[in-house]
């Protein structure tokens, strides 16, 4: 019966720091933005969510921010897996792995700042460009760094996760059985129907894994828009910084909301999606 | 076993939230030093006295550590060390100072003005009274001036110590642009001639917004000036003309008006990449030391719209839970000295503007003042001093800041 007990009991006190830790710092943050939310003037009410839905500047934010995470963790989802997929036998090996490391060497706002040196208007591809004769006016080349379509943002996370994507992807491949495709190709499969039935489902789990960590990333994240973003529209992190941060600090409570409506978003992603693959992952892990 | 996590999430977040409302009554605060001015200077010797204070210009970061620092050190023996810090990240410090009842900070002295002195003296975060303890305050700078009184329309209640005088200037590039724009008509000619070459910082950003109060100025100069009115709420229905004009030059700005920098350096690299042919800003005599740093051309001039030029005064002052509010009066005295301001007038320095009353000075150092060659860039104190215009109430800056999205950017 003790014994019982203490196995119950065990795996709790090992999480136990881990948990400290994230429930004492993050999860008190986050229940301090809520707080914070929620009072004007020590008093309870609601008035900041009223305000932030009623403004539009908000929303288009918020579709904004949606349209560039969903862009972003897309392409760098597809380079790596494709990456990966096919170079997976070289990447193994350490020296091409560190070739592949190398942006993630970098800092989010390094990267950002590399972007604004190779494609601004001023920049080392442009000026390139200019003396090649290839545009007349060094203005006449596209605006990639602060744009409206927020392509600047879109490069830099590509840049950065794709070899985060690959880190990820990496031991996957490398745990699954060859035999299987094998087993594929005897049975008359094409090349198509290897990837698609003997590493797919080992595959897809793992990728929607890392596509919440990127998207909950890059929903949330602040440097890269501030230095890469327009004037308008801005990513929802950025407003709520400018928010936070103005001479009016009445708007504070409203720059809280927005982060809480942000932290929501992934939380319920993140939940619904765990939710309907774990039956799906529990079968994999214990069938391997 | 979700829930349980759950419940537990919930009783130690409230565990915690509980620790932080025990700790809230009232915090002690240190009180402004009552002595004599001589038992204040003993107090302060041998000790430290923290600054913090917005760090990015190399000029004036210059100034403090190689002219203020050693200098005090020599004549009162105080250690000055600079913190360079955005100005509203340490005021949302001492916010959080003052929440967690902490009542030995970190601070000592901080340089501040406008909205920020507002929100700190609302919510409590300064020392209190101290400027007319200072005897160099007293004794040269006027106190019939505004600027003594109200920053931006909050009142100072001696709770911060004027520290400099700047106007608003605009630069160009003498090589690129020979009869720059002086008002909106010119200006909207001009960037309908040389698309892409203007523009200025989101108002979010301090001169960019100090650029539109100046066309504010010249769009609804009248009879009582705008500077009376402490709120801009007259402005609706009579501010069409400035929203039109800024409308009508929105395209033909760097980027086609899509986006605009977003703070000053930003606008000050793309002039010296030469994407613009302008930059704006306060501090008349900013661009000697930027053009010596190789930042700004050679060719680079400066000159004051038709419109006049809005001067703005900026302060030290003295937080709530400063350990050494004693070192801090001493360093704030010493900083607004004669020989102080003086230095920090040399352009190869700071070059800006000093709040001392000159013919106060003196004699020795109001000569050096006259032989104080301030920079080619520089236009004179006569032409500054007749183009002067009153800075405006802070909450023009909100009313500007609020309504620029919806009628410029969005449209």
């Amino acid at each position: 019966m003790k014994l019982y007990k203490n196995k119950r009991i065990l795996p709790y006190l090992q999480i136990a720091p881990a948990f400290l830790l994230i429930v004492g710092l993050l999860g008190y943050g986050v229940f301090n933005g809520i707080l914070e939310s929620l009072q004007v003037d020590f008093s309870w009410t609601v008035e900041a969510y009223q305000t932030l839905f009623g403004n539009s500047a908000f929303w288009t934010s918020l579709w904004y921010t949606l349209y560039i995470t969903f862009v972003s963790t897309m392409i760098a989802l597809l380079v790596g897996l494709c990456l990966t997929h096919f170079l997976y036998p070289y990447l193994v090996k350490d020296r091409w792995k560190a070739v592949i490391w190398v942006p993630m060497l970098f800092p989010h706002f390094a990267a950002g700042y590399l972007i604004v040196l190779l494609f601004s208007d001023s920049g080392w591809i442009s000026g390139l460009l200019f003396q090649s004769g290839a545009i007349s006016q060094l203005s006449d080349f596209p605006n990639l760094v602060n744009d409206t379509n927020g392509l600047g943002i879109i490069m830099t996370y590509v840049w950065k996760e794709i070899p985060f994507v690959v880190l990820m992807l990496l031991p996957v491949y490398v745990q699954m059985d060859e035999r299987l495709k094998d087993v594929v190709l005897t049975l008359g499969g094409k090349k198509h129907d290897e990837f698609l039935t003997a590493q797919w489902p080992y595959l897809w789990p793992t990728i929607i894994e890392i596509a919440i960590i990127l998207f909950a990333f890059i929903f949330a994240a602040f440097e890269v828009p501030y230095l890469l973003g327009v004037t308008f529209p801005q990513m929802t992190p950025v407003l709520a910084f400018d928010w936070f941060f103005d001479g009016n600090w009445d708007q504070r409570p409203v720059a809280f909301a927005s982060m809480v409506v942000v932290t929501a978003i992934i939380v319920m992603l993140t939940i619904a999606v765990y939710s309907s693959t774990q039956k799906y992952r529990h079968r994999l892990m214990k069938g391997s | 076993m979700n829930l349980k996590i759950t419940a537990l999430i919930l009783i130690f977040s409230m565990f915690l939230a509980a620790c932080n409302s025990e700790g809230n009554g009232e915090p002690q605060t240190s009180k402004v030093p009552d002595q004599k001015w001589e038992d204040i200077e003993q107090e302060a010797e041998g000790s430290t006295v923290n600054l913090f204070m917005w760090g990015g210009d190399n000029g004036i970061n210059r100034y403090i550590d190689d002219w203020v620092a050693p200098k005090l050190k020599e004549n009162h023996d105080i250690t000055l060390k600079r913190h360079p810090m955005d100005t509203n990240e340490f005021i949302q410090k001492l916010q959080t100072e003052k929440k967690a009842g902490k009542d030995k900070g970190t601070i000592d002295i901080i340089w501040i003005n406008g909205e920020n002195f507002k929100n700190a003296k609302e919510n409590q975060l300064l020392l209190g009274s101290f400027a007319s303890k200072l005897p160099n305050y007293e004794k040269y700078i006027n106190q019939d001036k505004n600027f003594t009184k109200s920053d931006m329309g909050t009142d100072i209640d001696g709770m911060e110590a004027p520290w400099g005088n700047v106007q608003f200037v605009m630069w160009y590039d003498s090589e690129k642009v020979k009869n720059p724009p002086k008002n909106m008509d010119e200006l909207k000619k001009f960037v309908k001639e040389h698309p892409g070459k203007f523009t200025y910082p989101n108002p979010k950003d301090f001169s960019g917004n100090a650029f539109l109060r100046h066309v504010l100025y010249e769009k609804t100069d009248q009879d009582p000036k705008l500077n009376e009115k402490d709120d801009p709420s007259w402005l609706e229905g009579e501010d069409e003309a400035f929203w039109k004009d800024l409308k009508e030059i929105s395209p033909h700005l760097w980027r086609k008006g899509k986006t605009y920098p977003e703070s000053l350096s930003q606008l000050d690299q793309l002039y010296s990449k030469g994407e613009v042919w302008f930059t704006l800003g306060f501090n008349e005599a900013r661009g000697e030391g930027l053009i010596k740093d190789g930042v700004f051309p050679p060719s680079t001039e400066s000159f004051v719209l038709d419109v006049g030029s809005i001067g703005n005064t900026h302060y030290l002052s003295i937080p709530f839970n400063s350990p050494n509010p004693e070192g801090a009066m001493v360093a704030i005295n010493f900083m607004e000295s004669p020989e102080a301001q003086l230095a920090k007038m040399d352009p190869s320095m700071w070059g800006e503007g000093m709040v001392l009353e000159s013919d106060r000075l003196p004699k020795d150092i109001q000569k050096e003042l006259q032989a104080l060659n301030r920079g080619d860039t520089v236009l004179s104190t006569k032409e500054l001093e007749e183009a002067y215009l009153p800075e405006l109430n802070s909450t023009y800056i909100d009313w500007i800041k609020e309504h620029w999205l919806n009628e410029v950017v969005q449209k």
